[in-house]
């Protein structure tokens, strides 16, 4: 790199993202401020950043969603740039307008491409006159009861009650019967308004079995607007995405260029600059049609990443620093086969529950083709106050065979205690013969888990015996933090131990 | 050295002895061989096959992945009670406690109100979900102590329930 970028970005953002970002920022010799809340003080992006700065107490709204907060902080630590991750205030338009008064460089599209897209109703009406298929459904959001019960009825039941400044599956319910409606739209409304700070909703057709396939869009500001393949992201829990994949065993070679090329048009009918996904419901006749385009850099990213080679954060910051898209970027090809299991702190046998506690022992999956990326470590505390994501396992493989068993063994071996994580179930899907066969839709889990047990009478005996054995050896005793502070050497502290088996008592 | 552990409804006892590198652990009719590889991680092998099988404890709790399976086990203490909060909470039916510490987005139901089993009572939103907590019984409902609104813990109970005499 001849040249630096930026002088400092600041990273608006907790966990592993900002992990991620911070990691990209390095390889492009930018120095990094981190922010956190008082809950996040030995967080990970904490501790890597070249700087961290506390900007609050934990509830969100007074510390990563304060935009004043957030701006001054860049300004006194002299940063040019600011990187909004996923999540929080990475779709407000607020923030790219805050900085842009205080002569900091948003990275990521403009104000205006992200009020336009990111309003799913103004959206929907713009893209089907670019020539998109759009879902059948509201032409405007609704107000009062009324308007719903009777698009309702011109759709024909099941339909969808959406937020309009929706994602992540927050603010949305499938209604399958009239009495449902009234208390669902309201339900939709209390969970928009408090993710997004905006109850508008409103109803469109429920595509039954649908498939979940996005386009990776980069845009920079010489003219090139160019797509980097799909990512099928249909197996989901509570309209959630858990598992991602690419490429899609949906797609022909002419569908993909159909896709692409449509995802392309969405980008450019919105005048998007930098990284963005749209995303389609691709339905069992193979029609297609636009669902919303995400202005932000995603969490399925890496799978991108993977097969094509390109560094998606690293293009983002560039574009965001007036370079054109490199151009490996530009001639990336898709080969292999890469997977995504994103590892909630959740109860998967209890309704999804989300799980807090402390992580008592974390040890990351390693291999060929195995990428951790992870915004925890031994010792986190897990709270309630944010997203259950703790981190993502991605594999890539030859194919798609392969990608499966590598990331089935590699769930296998990727160890977190103290809280519940879905890995067990992950494990579960991606052996079931449908997945294998690549028969995914949105309603797979509904369908082929909703009566899940585990068997755990042999696996209870085996977990006796071995905390037998972990309790007789006095687990509690070995220290788990070592302190050099005290002028000790960690070996010094540890006793008979970390090293093997211990010698009887 | 006997151990009793209890998961859900069940309890497991263990019979341990220590042989020259590392522990033979009876359960039931099984005689597993274990030794500690590295911290947290145990060997475990049983007629010959070998699994390894990760384990922590803290507190009275012993935190188990099996390939990715995870059980926790609660471990008695001294005099034999099994009393913790969770396992208190599981057994006493007339009380609806949050399933984590989060804020009532919507209470369901009114003091006096008759409740069927399963029926939606509160929905609770923690982790920027909401999560609906159903009846755990059938009955009415005694007291509420919390209001729309309220944060809440896991320790005092967001709804009472009157349980039918049977």
């Amino acid at each position: 790199m001849s040249k630096k970028l930026f002088k400092k970005i600041l990273v608006a953002n907790r966990g592993e993202i900002a992990v991620r970002v911070i990691r990209a920022c390095k390889l492009l010799d930018i120095p990094t401020v981190a922010v956190y809340s008082t809950a996040d003080k030995n967080a990970l992006h904490t501790l890597l950043a070249d700087e961290a700065v506390e900007i609050g107490p934990p509830p969100p709204r007074e510390s990563y969603l304060d935009i004043k907060k957030l701006v001054e902080t860049a300004r006194a630590h002299k940063c040019d740039a600011i990187h909004p991750g996923y999540g929080f205030l990475s779709e407000n338009p607020l923030f790219p307008i805050a900085c842009e008064k205080a002569r900091l460089t948003f990275i990521g599209p403009s104000a205006e491409a992200m009020r336009l897209l990111g309003n799913k109703v103004q959206s929907r009406i713009k893209m089907a006159t670019a020539g998109v298929p759009i879902i059948p459904g509201m032409k405007a959001s609704g107000d009062n009861i009324f308007q719903f019960e009777s698009a309702a009825e011109e759709a024909g039941y099941p339909v969808l009650i959406k937020a309009a400044a929706g994602g992540g599956g927050k603010g949305m319910r499938i209604v399958h019967r009239r009495e449902d409606l009234a208390p669902s739209v309201e339900a939709a409304k209390r969970e928009a308004k408090n993710a997004f700070g905006d109850d508008t909703v409103y109803l469109e057709k429920y595509i039954e079995n649908p498939r979940h396939i996005e386009f990776q869009v980069l845009a920079d500001d010489h003219g090139n607007t160019i797509h980097l393949f799909e990512r099928e992201c249909s197996v989901q829990r509570r309209h959630q995405k858990i598992i991602e994949e690419t490429p899609s065993t949906a797609l022909t070679p002419a569908l993909r260029v159909q896709m692409g090329n449509a995802a392309v048009r969405v980008a450019t009918a919105a005048g998007y600059r930098n990284a963005g996904t749209v995303e389609f419901l691709f339905d069992k006749s193979g029609s297609f049609y636009f669902l919303e385009m995400n202005t932000r850099i995603q969490v399925e990213h890496p799978i991108t990443e993977m097969t094509t080679s390109v560094d998606l954060v690293v293009e983002q910051i560039r574009i965001a620093a007036g370079e054109k898209i490199s151009d490996y970027v530009l001639e990336a090809k898709q080969r292999g086969h890469a997977i995504e299991c994103r590892i909630y702190a959740e109860d998967a046998e209890n309704n999804f529950l989300p799980s807090s506690g402390d992580i008592l022992y974390y040890q990351e999956p390693v291999g060929p083709g195995i990428r951790v990326d992870s915004g925890v470590t031994k010792g986190t505390a897990v709270g309630v106050e944010y997203d259950p994501i703790l981190a993502k396992l991605i594999v890539y493989a030859p194919t798609r065979e392969l990608a499966i068993s590598k990331m089935i063994q590699a769930l296998k071996d990727y160890k977190i205690l103290g809280i519940k994580t879905s890995r067990k179930f992950m494990i579960d899907i991606l052996s079931h013969p449908e997945f294998k066969a690549g028969n995914t839709y949105t309603n797979f889990i509904e369908k082929h888990f909703s009566e899940r047990t585990v068997d755990l009478i042999p696996a209870l005996e085996l977990a006796a015996a071995v905390s037998t054995v972990a309790m007789a050896q006095g687990s509690k005793a070995r220290p788990t933090v070592v302190k050099q502070a005290e002028g000790l050497s960690p070996w010094q502290t540890i006793g008979p131990w970390e090293l093997g088996m211990r010698i009887n008592k | 050295m006997i151990n009793q552990f209890a998961y859900n409804e069940e309890t497991v006892e263990t019979k341990l002895k220590t042989v020259p590198s590392g522990f033979e652990v009876s359960v039931g009719e099984n005689n597993y061989f274990v030794s500690e590889i590295a911290p947290g991680n145990f060997q475990v092998i049983l007629n010959g096959a070998k699994k390894m099988v990760c384990c922590v404890v803290k507190g009275n709790r012993s935190y188990i992945d099996i390939d990715g399976l995870l059980i926790e086990l609660e471990i008695p203490s001294d005099d034999g009670d099994m009393a913790s909060s969770a396992a208190a909470h599981a057994v006493a039916k007339d009380k609806i406690f949050a399933p984590m510490p989060g804020k009532i987005v919507k209470l369901l139901v009114k003091e006096g109100e008759t409740v069927e089993a399963k029926q939606p009572m509160v929905i609770v939103e923690a982790m920027k979900m909401e999560n609906q907590v159903n009846s755990p019984a059938s009955g009415t409902v005694k007291k509420i102590n919390f209001k729309d609104g309220e944060q809440v813990g896991t320790e005092i109970p967001i709804i009472e329930l009157e349980l039918p005499v049977l």
